[in-house]
């Protein structure tokens, strides 16, 4: 952190046009004819500016990399979504297959109980018949994803402000952006100020821009993975019972196997 | 796994099914179970049609579930056969696209004939993607697609339609039809935005609609990007958004620059994909091209 390389040297006079003149000079401002002329606690003090606007610049680096993140992911959760909810209706249509498969499976069941005796023929006449179940053609099961998603969404809105208030590190930031700024404004800054100052601020604001864009970013991440969550427990749900509903057509389907095979 | 052998015992198996259909088909054959006999041809069939994959000789394979297939068919066996049609598709996909679309099709056939349009549905996407990728035929993919996507709205399987409905309208705007491109990006998008689960992917398609108006002409864009702003709050916003409100300046003062910097602006946090960088490159030409006459 300490050899900084003495590039474009923003403090210095306003209309700097200063090349930077070599590699890393170091701290050896006797170089600098301007810099000479500064007692040590001024050339200390310009040292922490540079390091200063150093940060704040890699800090917005920083987060403009994170809110290109943000995208991404809320691109993959996007897709992921989308891919879910494919599958949910895949699952349904499946259950449905099965219900009717169901169906078939009993009226098959009639039929070769009166095939196998005069006995079983009676039996069946005397037992209710399988109510034909209305075709399910179900309307669109809307995957409305589930209320706790809705609730989830208000109640995250509710806090956002009281969030925001409270959080230690965004008050910090806005006080230390312009604080920061405050504070160079005495001494060498009544020379050079100004800019400096405006450097810095545009830094921060760009910074606090970004960060409310990562934060509305986050928001919106959060409640599609909660969307995603309740979905897949929704399907986790349906997958369990469709595994019920198979294996006991399984077990029917091989004892009706057999019942056929010993009619012949 | 001796699997050049496999291929032997699968030339064997094809030359034996084969005397035994000849055989049924004959009048003593027929009396006697011919159907027995169709029957066992079939399992033979379709068993030298696995030793043929297993051996990797695809249009061999693909000859044998046909066959196979037509065997089926000719026993009533509708649901066998289109199976084995499907076999035989996913065979000869890897070595003649063509026959291979010829037995989907087939298949397909015979699914929509069952009221099976689910699965024919995902047969169309299949031929469609063999168009896509290996046969380069995009008209015709966009058919399959289209076909696929009607089959699952029938269904009541709105995600899988809107998935085929997407690749429909992106490459109809490849193809220069823009106003099928729009009038489908904008379907999807209204049907999605109301689902709390889908909305987030609803501004990429409002998007898209919107690059596809501005191509055509920059009054309906501007037109449109209100109209979605009120249909769905959340996309003014979107940072498609303000892009699109950036390029539609710069297109107004026809200043390429801006227009290029504000793409890159933007594909500097979230990179742009293929098909929408031929889209702006495309609206990029029309500030070129353009002499100045604007609205």
């Amino acid at each position: 952190m300490s050899a900084y390389p003495k590039s474009h040297n923003p403090f210095a006079a306003d209309d700097d046009e200063e090349e930077n003149t070599g590699p890393s000079r170091g701290f050896n401002f006797d170089d600098d004819p301007e810099e000479s002329s500064l007692s040590p606690a001024e050339r200390r003090q310009k040292q922490l500016q540079r390091e200063v606007t150093h940060t704040a610049q890699s800090a917005v680096d920083s987060s403009y990399r994170s809110l290109a993140h943000i995208y991404e992911s809320e691109k993959v959760g996007t897709e992921t979504a989308e891919e879910l909810i494919r599958q949910g209706e895949a699952l349904n249509r499946t259950e449905r297959m099965i219900d009717n498969m169901e169906q078939d499976m009993r009226t098959s069941q009639r039929h070769i109980n009166s095939i196998k005796s005069v006995w079983g023929g009676v039996v069946n006449y005397f037992k209710a018949k399988p109510e034909a179940r209305p075709p399910q053609k179900d309307e669109p099961v809307s995957y409305d994803g589930s209320s706790s998603l809705q609730n989830a969404l208000s109640e995250s809105r509710r806090h956002e402000a009281k969030y925001q208030a409270s959080h230690p590190n965004l008050r910090k930031m806005d006080t230390s952006g312009f604080g920061a700024s405050a504070s160079l404004d005495n001494e060498p800054s009544d020379q050079n100020g100004y800019p400096r100052n405006k450097q810095l601020r545009t830094a921060h604001q760009q910074l606090d821009q970004n960060l409310d864009e990562m934060s509305l970013g986050l928001r919106r991440l959060k409640s599609l993975g909660q969307g995603l969550q309740s979905e897949i427990d929704n399907q986790d749900v349906s997958l369990d019972r469709l595994l019920n509903k198979v294996d006991s057509m399984d077990g029917k389907i091989s004892s009706t196997d057999r019942q056929l095979k010993n009619l012949k | 796994m001796d699997n050049s052998g496999k291929e032997k015992e699968a030339m064997q198996l094809i030359a034996e099914a084969d005397k035994k259909v000849k055989s049924s088909g004959s009048f003593l054959g027929g009396m006697f179970g011919g159907n027995h006999k169709v029957e066992d041809a079939c399992e033979m069939y379709a068993r030298a049609a696995n030793m043929f994959k297993m051996a990797k000789n695809w249009s061999a394979a693909g000859n044998a579930f046909c066959q196979a297939a037509r065997l089926h068919m000719q026993m009533q066996n509708k649901l066998d056969s289109a199976t084995s049609f499907v076999d035989a598709g996913n065979a000869y996909k890897k070595a003649d696209p063509h026959e291979a679309i010829n037995c989907l099709n087939a298949a397909i056939d015979i699914y929509t004939d069952m009221g099976r349009f689910t699965i024919a549905a995902k047969h169309h996407m299949t031929i469609a993607e063999i168009y896509e990728s290996e046969l380069v035929d995009i008209e015709k993919a966009i058919a399959h697609y289209e076909q696929a996507a009607d089959y699952y709205k029938g269904e009541e399987s709105n995600s899988s339609a809107n998935k085929c409905l997407l690749k429909v309208g992106s490459y109809s705007a490849q193809l220069e039809q823009y106003p099928k491109a729009v009038e489908i990006f904008e379907q999807v998008a209204s049907s999605t935005m109301d689902n709390p689960l889908l909305k987030y992917n609803a501004k990429e398609y409002f998007w898209k609609a919107a690059l596809c108006h501005f191509i055509v002409d920059e009054l309906n864009a501007k037109l449109a990007v209100e109209k979605y702003e009120g249909m769905f709050p959340a996309f003014s916003d979107s940072r498609e958004c303000k892009l699109l409100k950036k390029l539609l300046e710069a297109h107004e003062e026809q200043n390429s620059e801006a227009f290029t910097e504000a793409v890159k602006e933007f594909d500097s946090i979230s990179r742009l994909d293929q098909w929408q960088t031929t889209m702006l490159l495309r609206i990029k030409k029309t500030i070129q091209g353009d002499s100045g006459d604007l609205k």
